[in-house]
This record gives C-alpha cells, sequence and structure tokens, in this order.
C-alpha cells in the first residue's frame, strides 16, 4: 500500500511537471502574429510593431508599413475607411482612386487605392468575417514617390502574364501605359516570381498566383518594390482566421466518455447481474437442502 | 492471474489492492491527460480547437493496439497451454479493444468534419480501421453463438490471432499505400494529407502521458476488471450447471 501511495505521488509530481513544461513550451514565439480574432505571418526583416487587435510590420528603408485588423463599418469600404482615418487621425479621406473586387480562395475581398495625401498613400483590401470586416492595409509615406498594392481577377485565365492587368491599373493610377516602360526580367522572391517593367520615373511589378493577378506599382523615387509587393502579398494570402471548431472537441470528448462509461457501466451491471444470480442459485440451494 | 476453481465464490471476492490501486492512478492520469490536453498543449491556429481531440484519437488506437495484443497473446498460450485464463485474457482484450477501437473511429470521424469537411471518407486508413472494428465485433457475436466452452474456445483462440492481421493493416497501411488524405504525425506525411499539424514540443508534452497511458495503464486496468468479470461468470454458469445437474 505504502509503494502504491509512492508511485501516485511520483505520478502526480509528474503530471504537474508535465504542465509546467507544456505551459512554457506552450508560450514559445511561433512564426505568426495572433489576435483572438486572426492570424497574419510575420514578415521577415520587417519590424514587428503589432499591438492587441493589430498586427502591424514596417519597413522604415522604405516608408512602409503593412497592418491588418478588423474594423466595424456597414460595408468593406465603409469599414476599410474608417479603419484608415482612425488609424491615421485623418478628418477627411477622399473617395478611393482605384476600387475592385477580386474573389481569393477565403472570400470576396475589396481592393481599394487612396491617395491620402501629398506624402501618402494607402492601398487595402477588406473583406467581411462574421459582422465585422477584416481590413489589410499598405501604406507608403515616402513624399518623393507614391506606391500601390493591387490584386486583380485575370481577365484572361487562359494568358500566363499579369501584364493585361498591370497594364490597366498603370493607366487608371498613373496615366501610363505598360508599354511606356521597359521589361526589366523576373525577380524570384520567396513568395512567388515578380515581372517588371521599369521607367525613370514609375515602376510597376505583376505576379501570377491562381487566376489573380498581384500588382504593385510605384511612381516617382523607385525603391526596391518587389521586396514590398512580395511581403504584402505575404501577408495577405498568410492571413487566417482560427476556425470555431469548439463545439466539435466537445461532441469528440462526449463520445469518447460514453463509450468508456458504457464499457465500464456494462462491467458493473452484468456483475450486479450475475451477484443476483448467485443469490437465486445460494436461495434453490437451501431450499433444497430443506 | 492463473485459473482458479470455478466453483469457487467468486462473485464475493474482494477486488485486489493492486486493481485498485491501477483504477486509482488510471482515472487520474486519464483527468490529468485531459487536462494536459485540453488546457496546458496551445490551439493549433490552423485547424483550432478540434485539434485537441488528436490527444484522445492516437492514443485510444494504441490502447485498441495493446488489448488486442493481448487477445493474440491469450489465444496464443491458450492453444499452447489449454489454460482457460487465457482465453478470459483474449476475451477482455476484445472487449476493451473494441471500445479503444470505437473511440479511435468515432473521434476521427468527428475531426474529419470541420477539417475534411465530411464525416467519413472512404480513405484506406479510416477504412482498414473500420473494418478492424467490424472483425472484433464479429468476435463477439461469434463467440456467444458457440455453445460448447472447449469448441468455443479453441476456435475464438484462433480467431483473434487471425484477427489482429486487420490491426496491423491498420497500422502500417498508410506506410504501404500512398493515396491517402490521412495524416501521419510521426514521420513525413503522405503528399495529400489534409489536416496534417507539426509535433511540436507542446503538442509532444500533451500527447506523451496520454499515449503511455492508453498504451498500458487504462488498457490493463479495464481487462483485468473484464478477465474478473468472466471468471464470475464462469463460477456462476457452474453453478448453474451443478444445480440443474442435481
Amino acid at each position: 500500500m505504502y509503494a502504491a501511495k509512492r508511485t501516485t505521488r511520483f505520478l502526480l509530481a509528474l503530471l504537474l511537471a508535465l504542465a509546467l513544461a507544456g505551459w512554457t513550451s506552450a508560450q514559445a514565439e511561433t512564426p505568426y502574429y495572433q489576435s483572438a480574432d486572426f492570424n497574419v505571418p510575420i514578415l521577415a526583416g520587417w519590424q514587428n510593431q503589432s499591438a492587441d487587435g493589430a498586427a502591424q510590420f514596417s519597413l522604415p528603408s522604405a516608408s512602409a508599413i503593412i497592418r491588418a485588423t478588423m474594423a466595424a463599418g456597414a460595408d468593406a469600404q465603409s469599414a476599410a475607411a474608417a479603419d484608415l482615418t482612425g488609424w491615421l487621425g485623418l478628418t477627411k479621406l477622399d473617395a478611393p482612386v482605384y476600387s475592385g473586387k477580386v474573389n481569393l480562395a477565403d472570400g470576396t475581398w475589396h481592393v481599394l487605392a487612396h491617395d491620402i495625401d501629398a506624402e501618402r498613400s494607402a492601398s487595402q483590401l477588406a473583406r467581411q468575417a462574421g459582422d465585422r470586416f477584416i481590413v489589410i492595409t499598405f501604406l507608403e509615406s515616402e513624399p518623393a514617390s507614391r506606391t500601390w498594392m493591387l490584386a486583380i481577377a485575370q481577365a484572361d485565365e487562359t494568358l500566363e502574364t499579369p501584364e493585361p492587368e498591370m497594364d490597366g491599373a498603370l493607366q487608371q493610377l498613373t496615366q501610363l501605359r505598360l508599354d511606356d516602360l521597359e521589361a526589366t526580367g523576373t525577380s524570384a522572391l520567396p513568395g512567388g516570381d515578380w515581372l517588371v517593367f521599369q521607367s525613370e520615373t514609375a515602376q510597376a511589378a505583376g505576379s501570377l498566383f491562381g487566376n489573380d493577378s498581384y500588382i504593385a506599382l510605384q511612381e516617382g523615387a523607385l525603391g526596391d518594390l518587389t521586396a514590398l509587393a512580395d511581403a504584402w502579398r505575404g501577408a495577405l494570402l498568410g492571413f487566417f482566421i482560427t476556425p470555431d471548431n469548439s463545439l466539435y472537441l466537445g461532441l469528440g470528448l462526449a463520445v469518447s466518455l460514453l463509450i468508456l462509461a458504457g464499457l465500464m457501466g456494462s462491467f458493473v451491471w452484468r456483475a450486479r447481474a450475475l451477484q443476483k444470480d448467485l443469490a437465486m442459485i445460494e436461495q434453490l440451494e437451501s431450499a433444497d437442502a430443506n | 492471474m492463473t485459473q482458479r476453481g470455478t466453483d469457487a465464490p467468486i462473485a464475493a471476492s474482494p477486488q485486489p489492492r493492486l486493481l485498485r490501486a491501477l483504477t486509482i492512478l488510471a482515472a487520474l492520469g486519464f483527468v490529468g491527460t485531459l487536462v494536459l490536453g485540453l488546457f496546458v498543449a496551445g490551439t493549433d491556429i490552423q485547424q483550432g480547437q478540434v485539434q485537441r481531440i488528436f490527444y484522445i484519437h492516437m492514443p485510444s488506437f494504441f490502447g485498441a493496439f495493446t488489448a488486442f495484443g493481448a487477445t493474440v497473446l491469450g489465444g496464443i498460450i491458450y492453444l499452447w497451454r489449454g489454460n482457460d485464463a487465457w482465453d478470459r485474457i483474449a476475451l477482455a482484450g476484445v472487449e476493451v479493444g473494441l471500445a479503444f477501437a470505437l473511440i479511435n473511429l468515432l473521434t476521427g470521424a468527428i475531426w474529419a468534419r470541420p477539417i475534411w469537411n465530411t464525416w467519413w471518407t472512404w480513405d484506406p486508413r479510416l477504412t482498414s480501421a473500420a473494418v478492424m472494428c467490424l472483425t472484433y465485433a464479429a468476435y463477439l457475436m461469434l463467440r456467444a453463438g458457440i455453445e460448447n466452452p472447449q469448441r468455443r474456445r479453441s476456435l475464438m483462440s484462433v480467431y483473434g490471432i487471425l484477427a489482429f492481421v486487420s490491426v496491423l493493416l491498420t497500422l502500417f497501411i498508410i506506410r504501404i499505400v500512398p493515396d491517402t488524405i490521412h495524416p501521419v504525425i510521426v514521420g513525413a506525411s503522405p503528399q495529400n494529407a489534409q489536416g496534417t499539424f507539426e509535433a511540436t514540443s507542446g503538442v509532444v508534452l500533451a500527447l506523451l502521458p496520454s499515449l503511455i497511458l492508453w498504451l498500458t495503464l487504462m488498457p490493463i486496468t479495464l481487462m483485468w476488471h473484464r478477465y474478473r468479470l468472466a471468471l464470475r461468470q464462469e463460477a456462476v454458469d457452474a453453478l448453474k450447471l451443478k444445480l440443474l445437474g442435481g
């Protein structure tokens, strides 16, 4: 009995130690920014400025910030606008210079581009999630340039190039044509290959993923556009919401406990039935003896 | 667990201290591993809370493996030595193993619903697990249908040994048949596996105690209880026969 007590104590101590070790390891850093609502991959080489409820990564050398958050609003556009004005403390936000929609694997996203003021431009993607809206914003605050990030569904899915969409976006945002720029080759980055076109004052980068063209445009002083574009697309495609499936966990536990209880209950029930049989046999035996 | 006289007053025999201690340990261990799996291990951000089913799903299969393994051992030794005790162990192994295998099968289906978007698919691993359950359910049905005790014990020993093929098939099928969506946790998953996750230290720390518990303490304790029940049953049956024989 003493040995059993010692074993029980040892096992309880072991369980406690395992619990402590498990809790400690659960605190270890993960490659994702995790909020209660969503997860975003932490961008390598970017400063992580994430705070409560908003994932935010900054690249000071390019005056760029990528931010993901959940916002309230009547629709995706108004939620995105409310988030941008609230975040930057704007009193007024003009109508977007580009507005479109794109169907990605996780739903329909509204694509918006803003010319905020003389220094800043912003690109936003927003989609509904429950009663709120996910908003992913790319903000560029380099006074000498304008940078936009867009996702556009391919008009012709048989084409294996984003060039038609690059051309359309360039015309709409810069009044330039793709023909005005010179193809400088393909830039292979972790997120994929980016086709780059450049002139002295503008550049465009485009990459295909599925049937969508991801496009980055820059006007004015030119920087490493493909690196920005790849990080932005990484944040967008890596963004996901952890599903709420606690009910299935509860169901699984209930079924497991029910089967175990059923097995043990059947042992008890059968043992009692045997006890009754035994009592009856003893009764019959004593009746026979009498 | 040696053979005892069947007319002994076994129905009233007290529970051995060791069995009582094992029962308490198994219960504590079960609660403890549940706590580890539910509250200590981190939430899988891709799969959500339902991933925690894994801390029961996988260990329950290995518990079934132990129990069905005991059936094989019991069957072989019974056929070799003819000692009824080993037949009781074999029977206990099937009942406990089948319960564990059902837990494995049903928790898998429940996990699959949100992750694979279906309760069931005729994947090689799922199909072999279902066949395994049916094979052992048939053992119990067949056993109940054979009147002659000696013949029943011999036949069921052979059946119990052969049925273990279905356990091995379930265990190794995803290594043999690459066309499976069932994830492999230990080792590389097949390319088309869906719902796989990394066995990080948090997962391992929650899984390991659960695995040890289901592999050893739980099947052994439950089988011992079932063994004692079989012993009682035989004693009561013998008394009934004696009474009828006058």
